[in-house]
């Protein structure tokens, strides 16, 4: 679906992304794991051209990003899952869901909501549509922003961090919902900190630092035997603290 | 003082200016609605250009925001009254053709009220667009919406809550300020006055009259964009 050459982003002299060079394939789901400030986030938002990359080539199905494709087209394609959700504080939970497709795919209002209901049963908030985000906890708010991006029916979906913003014992409902999206085949890249979603649920993790990607593999090869000496560092640090409380609260997220 | 304050004509000047009054308060209402809409358009526009334009583009909005905020309003009225046309007359001869440009009063007040309160209005509307998260357009932009549509479906709405209030303001300041208009022949309530007070030498009744006229239009407006504001802060997000 992406095959991206030589990728490179610059804030003035400040080099963010330096030669990024990656294949993303359809029906995948790769998950971009690497210490805060690595370039991960700017790696997603590059994309979906959110970020103009300032060097190299991103071709998306075969067509050059930035020329032959224009953004629009682009995003109705790829949908995006954000920290912050940033849900439209004005709108009620349907009216979130519903507002792209009745206004960019012209929708009848009527199959609209359908589709909305439909997918909020999905995420498990079927009872919540006519409340207001500020209304939901973090993690329901998410599960409306995801099935806010699937609404455009998108053929994949990138997820920027989507759990860091949510309190620990919330983080389990959303990861859940991804998994479920994952199941039904969704194609997804995620940057994440969740490194037993990484672990359980990708099919590729790939591991960057200083703007560089310094390995990328199976997520059991990353996790078990990683080959570069930052990915066994960065790996010991955050997994062995993070996963023993990861594990608990999957066990304990609520059923959807 | 018995004496004093019977010789004051309050009932006669009632008599004649009041009708005067309540026609030009009609002119007045009517300049105010005109010049505001058209300054909010105006805002609108030069906040969105200082914001999003091409960059030389936003230099040169930027310098004719700081020529109007940095001249008053009096001396904008008389400049499109008395100038702009003999300039346009002289623009036009240097070209080889002869005209007779002029400007009605009543437009070049309205012109000179958009223009001069329109600059001032863009900066709040510009700070009202800044002041919503980006995480706003950038959800906008990832379903699919062009810069623009999400600026006016999605960040516009937004913005309008804090933004209202500030243009009530405006407006209730407007509406005192066609008082100027006097200054380029315009017949509102300044202007009636003047001529009735130098035509009777009833001074003191007539400026009071005026200070009420003014007063009757503007404390009900300045309630009503109070109850604005009460309404928006109250309203759930």
């Amino acid at each position: 679906m992406f095959n991206i050459f030589n990728l490179q982003k610059n804030y003035g002299k400040t080099e963010v992304l330096k030669n990024i060079t990656l294949r993303i394939d359809d029906g995948e789901a790769v998950c971009i794991i690497g210490p805060s400030g690595s370039g991960k986030s700017t790696f997603l938002r590059c994309l979906n051209l959110l970020e103009v990359p300032t060097g190299g080539r991103i071709f998306y199905n075969g067509s050059l990003l930035d020329q032959e494709l224009d953004s629009k087209r682009l995003r109705r394609e790829v949908g995006m899952v954000f920290q912050k959700f940033n849900l439209f504080p004005m709108f009620t939970v349907l009216k979130n869901i519903m507002y792209a497709p009745v206004h960019i795919n012209k929708m009848k209002y009527k199959d609209a909501e359908e589709l909305a209901r439909s997918l909020l049963e999905k995420v498990g908030l079927a009872n919540r549509a006519d409340a207001y985000p500020s209304m939901l906890s973090g993690g329901q708010q998410q599960r409306v922003a995801i099935a806010r991006a699937l609404a455009m029916q998108p053929k994949m979906l990138l997820f920027d961090e989507p759990t860091s913003a949510l309190d620990p014992e919330l983080v389990g409902e959303v990861l859940q919902v991804m998994k479920t999206l994952r199941s039904d085949g969704m194609s997804m890249v995620v940057v994440t900190h969740e490194m037993g979603f990484a672990r359980d649920v990708s099919d590729r993790v790939v591991f960057m630092d200083k703007g560089y990607i310094v390995e990328e593999g199976k997520p059991q090869q990353i996790f078990n035997s990683p080959q570069q000496e930052r990915t066994q560092q960065f790996l010991n640090r955050i997994i062995l603290g993070r996963e023993v409380v990861q594990n608990e609260y999957n066990l304990s997220a609520a059923p959807l | 003082m018995n004496t004093t304050l019977a010789q004051l004509h309050f009932e006669q000047t009632a008599q004649i200016l009041v009708p005067s009054l309540v026609h030009g308060a009609g002119l007045v209402i009517e300049t105010t609605l005109i010049g505001f809409l058209l300054a909010a358009i105006f805002g609108i526009l030069l906040a969105v250009g200082r914001l999003f334009a091409w960059r030389p583009l936003r230099a040169i909005l930027y310098s004719f925001l700081e020529l109007i905020r940095g001249t008053p309003l009096l001396v904008q009225l008389v400049y499109i009254y008395y100038v702009v046309p003999l300039l346009l007359n002289l623009l036009a001869s240097m070209l080889g053709y002869k005209t007779d440009v002029q400007i009605s009063p009543i437009s070049a007040g309205i012109i000179g009220l958009a223009v001069n309160y329109g600059c001032y209005m863009s900066e709040v509307i510009r700070a009202g667009i800044l002041s919503i998260d980006d995480g706003q357009t950038e959800a906008a932009l990832c379903l699919g919406f062009g810069r623009f549509e999400a600026l006016f479906r999605i960040i516009m709405p937004q913005a309008l809550r804090s933004i209202i209030p500030s243009l009530g303001n405006y407006l209730v300041m407007m509406i005192k300020d066609t008082s100027l208009l006097a200054y380029v022949a315009v017949n509102e309530l300044l202007l009636r006055t003047q001529t009735f007070a130098s035509q009777t030498f009833f001074t003191i009744e007539a400026y009071t009259y005026l200070a009420i006229a003014y007063l009757i239009l503007s404390i009900p407006l300045s309630h009503c964009v109070k109850l604005v504001e009460y309404k928006l802060s109250t309203t759930r997000r």
